[in-house]
């Protein structure tokens, strides 16, 4: 009878384990929603680098960067001295930047969301419309693999009906631990545009974080431009008056809040 | 003597004649004023247009026009500009710096190409200083100052005397920002340059945009456009080494270029059921004289007239007629063509749908040697085609038969 009962498991745990291996498959929303999370948590504060490389010419930024939620976010240069000080306020899907030779807050045109952000090959919309990928596509999981010991997720976003996208299909790799490793940016007849890398992962606010990362348009191939992450805390207590256009215009000593 | 013969044959039957050669004469002097007219209209439309802003021909560096990249530079435009001197039929040339940047006023803020211009040199090639509707045109010695279009000013809420901000990218990728009076107010009716064009002196520009003395293109004319395309294989050899490409109005305004060829393709369709109708009508009476006068053929053939001879002859009445048709109607056509060329015709009505092509209120025929030859050409060639079938008629009379024939 034990011997027979034995038996049955084997047979059941033969049978069944493709079934129980499938339904670990995690939801593929909920991987982009991770990913996200890990990126910039409730809140963060970075610093980053960003360097643009062109066949004949390269050039460095520096900048100081927070977030707040999915929609909030801050950006701040700090070097090279020509362009120190410049600032980008977005809120939801507005923008404003802040220059300090005119010591003025402009609005974003909304002609302008495409344009080059800063030089670099990331636009407005890149930065406006991150978030877009959770709410506005739906999520296919259509790769699983294995890479240094994780396992690696590729998932395929399609936008929803009726809504109103910038791009005609999204590809991101995120790996188990929540960390990016790539997005692919597709156009309305499924032409790959450009594609974000993940060039390096290590630890950063003490969390796996894809630290170094860069974006490249899909014909040219010695343009790019590279992001660098040197610091960074996340789940922080920021105060509101960080993200308003008086702090952009006006900034306030940023001191740490601590971490939640 | 066969010429006086079909000289004399025509006038037999003076009220069919009359009536053959006013047909012919109205569907050739239609063709030549409507050519005109058509031709007319397109060459105000190019030169409207290309002198508005793009000029006659434009050289730009290598890859400038495809994707239009502030760092895509003419680095030395002095030594270009001098060798363009030299080239025949190339009038005047012009210098600019272009970018794509936000004007701003408060709470208003408004994407339009800003683009750095020489003052003086700059009306040689563009008319938009003469489209200022308020303020005035860039000068000589101007600094922080820009002309904007109407609908720009008024998407800014600015007027004459205001200041507008300027944000954009900078040639070396930092961020290029400058306040700037504006000073003038342009409105050329077309949309698209009225919403998002604005002008700046090109040395503001390159000091804003960090150009040192780069420019982004030059922009030619010259008193025709004509002159200017025929000079362009000089111009190329004239800059043969130095990396840049020239490019013709059709190049810089393909739009432009097909709505002409679609427009005379499709009025082609009219000038051509107006030859084949005429020609019909002509060769039906021709048919009827040639049927009519068979008893006569049969008599001329009785008395020793060859075939071929006679053959010669109907086809010689033929081409009379329509010598003296087309003749008639040239002159008239031409002589009504020269007349509105001068007095202009007036379309009232549709100037807000001319105003996107560049074109004006009142419309100038031109005539020229192909507007005036190129109608009455094609219908003396049918007519004289549409022949051989009469010809062969005749050619085909046995003198007897003919003669017994009613």
């Amino acid at each position: 009878m034990k011997r027979c009962n034995w038996i049955l498991l084997t047979t059941l745990v033969s049978v069944l384990s493709p079934v129980i291996a499938r339904a670990a498959d995690p939801d593929p929303t909920q991987l982009i929603q991770q990913a996200f999370d890990n990126w910039r948590g409730k809140s963060s504060y970075t610093e980053v680098s960003m360097t643009v490389h062109r066949p004949d010419w390269e050039r460095s930024m520096s900048m100081l960067s927070w977030t707040r939620g999915d929609d909030d976010s801050l950006v701040r240069f700090t070097a090279p001295a020509k362009d120190a000080g410049n600032a980008t306020l977005k809120l939801g899907d507005a923008m404003w930047i802040y220059n300090p030779r005119l010591s003025q807050i402009l609005k974003l045109p909304a002609s302008m969301m495409a344009q080059s952000w800063m030089g670099s090959d990331f636009s407005y919309n890149d930065l406006a419309k991150a978030n877009a990928i959770l709410t506005e596509y739906t999520h296919k999981l259509i790769g699983k693999q294995q890479q240094d010991g994780h396992v690696v997720f590729t998932i395929e976003a399609l936008p929803k009906p009726q809504a109103a996208t910038v791009w005609g299909k999204q590809i991101v790799r995120i790996r188990d631990d929540g960390v990016l490793l790539g997005e692919d940016y597709y156009d309305q007849d499924m032409q790959l545009v450009k594609a974000m890398q993940t060039r390096k992962v290590g630890p950063l606010g003490g969390r796996p974080y894809p630290v170094v990362m860069t974006m490249q348009k899909a014909d040219k191939k010695d343009e790019w431009t590279r992001i660098q992450f040197s610091q960074g805390h996340f789940n922080l207590k920021l105060p509101n008056s960080l993200f308003t256009k008086s702090n952009l215009r006006n900034p306030r000593k940023f001191t740490f809040g601590g971490s939640e | 003597m066969l010429a006086g013969l079909a000289w004399r044959n025509l006038w037999r039957h003076p009220r069919r004649t009359v009536l053959n050669v006013i047909s012919i004469a109205f569907a050739s002097l239609v063709m030549v004023f409507l050519l005109s007219f058509q031709l007319g209209t397109y060459a105000t439309m190019k030169e409207n247009i290309l002198r508005m802003l793009d000029g006659f021909a434009q050289v730009q560096p290598a890859g400038y026009k495809d994707n239009p990249d502030i760092r895509k530079v003419i680095a030395h435009p002095n030594k270009i500009l001098k060798r363009l001197q030299t080239v025949d039929g190339v009038g005047a040339a012009a210098p600019r710096a272009r970018s794509y940047a936000i004007l701003s006023n408060g709470e208003k803020s408004v994407a339009a190409a800003v683009v750095g211009v020489d003052p003086v040199l700059e009306t040689h090639v563009s008319r938009l200083n003469h489209s200022i509707r308020k303020g005035r045109y860039l000068q000589g010695n101007d600094q922080a100052v820009i002309v904007l279009g109407s609908s720009l000013a008024r998407n800014l809420h600015v007027g004459v005397g205001d200041h507008v901000s300027m944000l954009g990218q900078a040639r070396d990728g930092s961020v290029a920002a400058d306040v700037l009076t504006v000073i003038g107010i342009f409105h050329t009716g077309t949309p698209d340059v009225d919403r998002q064009f604005a002008e700046i002196p090109l040395a503001r520009f390159q000091t804003s945009f960090v150009m040192d003395s780069a420019v982004n293109l030059l922009v030619l004319s010259g008193p025709t456009l004509a002159g200017v395309t025929h000079a362009l294989p000089r111009v190329r050899k004239a800059l043969a080494n130095t990396h840049v490409q020239v490019y013709d109005w059709q190049q810089l305004q393909p739009g432009l270029d097909a709505a002409i060829s679609l427009d005379l393709n499709t009025s082609m369709l009219w000038y051509v059921s107006l030859v084949v109708v005429v020609v019909f009508i002509i060769l039906n009476t021709l048919l009827m004289s040639v049927l009519e006068r068979t008893r006569e053929f049969g008599v001329l053939l009785a008395v020793g007239m060859r075939p071929s001879l006679l053959g010669r002859m109907i086809w010689l009445e033929l081409s009379l007629l329509a010598l003296l048709g087309l003749a008639l109607g040239m002159l008239i056509g031409g002589g009504a063509t020269l007349i509105y060329s001068h007095v202009g015709i007036n379309m009232p009505g549709a100037e807000t749908f001319f105003a996107q092509w560049g074109l004006p209120g009142k419309l100038y025929p031109r005539l020229s040697l192909l507007s005036l030859s190129a109608g009455p050409g094609v219908l003396a060639i049918c007519i004289l085609l549409a022949g051989i079938f009469p010809y062969r008629r005749v050619r085909r009379l046995e003198p007897v038969a003919a003669m017994r024939s009613a």
